[in-house]
């Protein structure tokens, strides 16, 4: 046999080989009858050098310790603690993993949505697709332009069909709201009262709606900006 | 390096599924353990099937098994806790009388040893190698004998045996494996020559 095996199952028998050299020949030593052999009359050697009296030593317990395990099942890697831990890992990763992949789709679904949102339908053109523009052939250049000929000046909104208004005077109004103060939420009153008061035309900060179309809005028509 | 290395990588083996490795531990600690047990119990027979229940349970929970302590230490753990219910058992059933307790431990020993599975085959075959290991270490140079005795009655690392001796850790190594060497060389003798059980678990 192998001398350089045979130091090696020595100092593996006293807990001496390192780690590294010890994975090698535990594979070994779980195979190989011989260097199991002499393991065993290694363990005989030790245990008469310490003079245990009353064992017996011709391998009578390992001998029905394997004869009792031949019917019991081989451990499986799924019940070691090294398997439970790699099992630990994999389910903190899942969820993170499911996280960043969910926000992932909604990140690109808000790309898609404002891309269709720009004012006009417009799309986002990026420079790489503009540089291409240029490059192509003159053909599909003039189609291009053919086809950006066609585009009107103004983009036509439908008109909304005008539904009949009840127009309520907002001095009748607010003095309703004072009148029925006392059975409201203070909050909600003031909320009420102010957004009466931002509506009355002599009071209000902003500008009054009027009822025709600034100038550059004509009807429901919207003019392109140029 | 770790000081229990080789037994951590023979759990591992065993864990994965090896039942090869398991055999192998046992082989390592078998009479250790049957000579802890009969710290509890005094009948060989019955500290020999302790000691294989204890190996049974530790296989078993081997997958609970984490590598915090020595496997040794978790494993004598287990051998003293079945040690102790053997006895607590034994107490509660009927009241054995013997009335040869009063013997010597020499004769309740041999008498422990014939009252149950051991064969006589097995008890002379157990004093033969007895006195094969003690002739083939007093053959040994003085330093290899050291080197051993050292090691397995003394229980020292190589370190504090190259220190002991001084000499290199390399040195220690060789004069242990040496000395391991001329002793097997005669056992091997003796197992090939009687039952040679150890040779029958590969």
């Amino acid at each position: 046999m192998n001398e350089e095996l045979d130091s090696q199952l020595s100092a593996m028998f006293d807990n001496e080989l390192p780690a590294a050299e010890c994975e090698l020949l535990a594979r070994r030593l779980s195979r190989d009858g011989d260097l199991k052999a002499r393991w065993g009359r290694y363990a005989v050697i030790g245990a008469v050098i310490r003079a245990e009296r009353g064992v017996t030593l011709d391998g009578t317990v390992a001998g029905r310790v394997n004869a009792a395990l031949s019917s019991e099942p081989a451990l499986v890697e799924a019940n070691t603690p090294q398997a439970a831990a790699r099992a630990a890992q994999l389910r903190w990763w899942q969820p993170v993993a499911g996280v960043g992949l969910a926000a992932g789709v909604a990140a690109v679904s808000i790309l898609w949505l404002r891309s269709q949102a720009l004012p006009g339908g417009a799309h986002v053109v990026m420079p790489a697709m503009v540089a291409g523009t240029s490059a192509l052939q003159p053909a599909a250049q003039s189609a291009l332009q053919g086809a950006s000929a066609t585009v009107p000046d103004s983009f036509v909104v439908p008109p909304v069909p005008q539904r009949p208004m009840m127009v309520v005077p907002a001095t009748e109004l607010a003095d309703y709201v004072v009148a029925h103060s006392a059975f409201s939420w203070p909050v909600s009153r003031g909320n009420l009262l102010s957004a009466l008061m931002v509506s009355e035309p002599g009071t209000s900060s902003t500008p009054a709606r009027s009822e025709q179309p600034a100038s550059g809005v004509q009807g429901n028509a919207i003019q392109n900006p140029k | 390096m770790s000081a229990d290395a080789s037994d951590l990588s023979l759990v591992r083996r065993v864990q994965r599924g090896d039942k090869g490795a398991f055999d192998v531990l046992v082989l390592k600690y078998q009479h250790k353990l049957v000579k802890l047990v009969m710290r509890y119990v005094r009948n060989p027979a019955e500290a020999e099937d302790i000691a294989q229940e204890a190996f049974i349970k530790a296989y078993r929970a081997l997958p609970q098994f984490r590598g915090d302590s020595a496997f040794y230490t978790w494993l004598y753990r287990i051998a003293i806790n079945t040690a102790k219910n053997a006895v607590v058992s034994r107490d509660r059933s009927p009241v054995e009388y013997d009335l040869d307790r009063n013997n010597t431990d020499e004769s309740y020993d041999m008498q422990g040893r014939m009252k149950d599975s051991e064969t006589p085959e097995g008890l002379v075959l157990t004093d033969e190698i007895r006195s094969t290991v003690n002739a083939a270490i007093e053959a040994l140079p003085e330093d290899l004998r050291t080197a051993i005795v050292l090691r397995e009655l003394e229980g020292l690392s190589y370190e504090e045996i190259a220190e002991a001796m001084a000499c290199p850790v390399g040195t220690v190594r060789s004069r242990i494996f040496r000395a391991r060497e001329a002793i097997d060389r005669r056992l091997r003798e003796v197992f090939e020559g009687g039952l040679g059980r150890a040779e029958e678990l590969g």
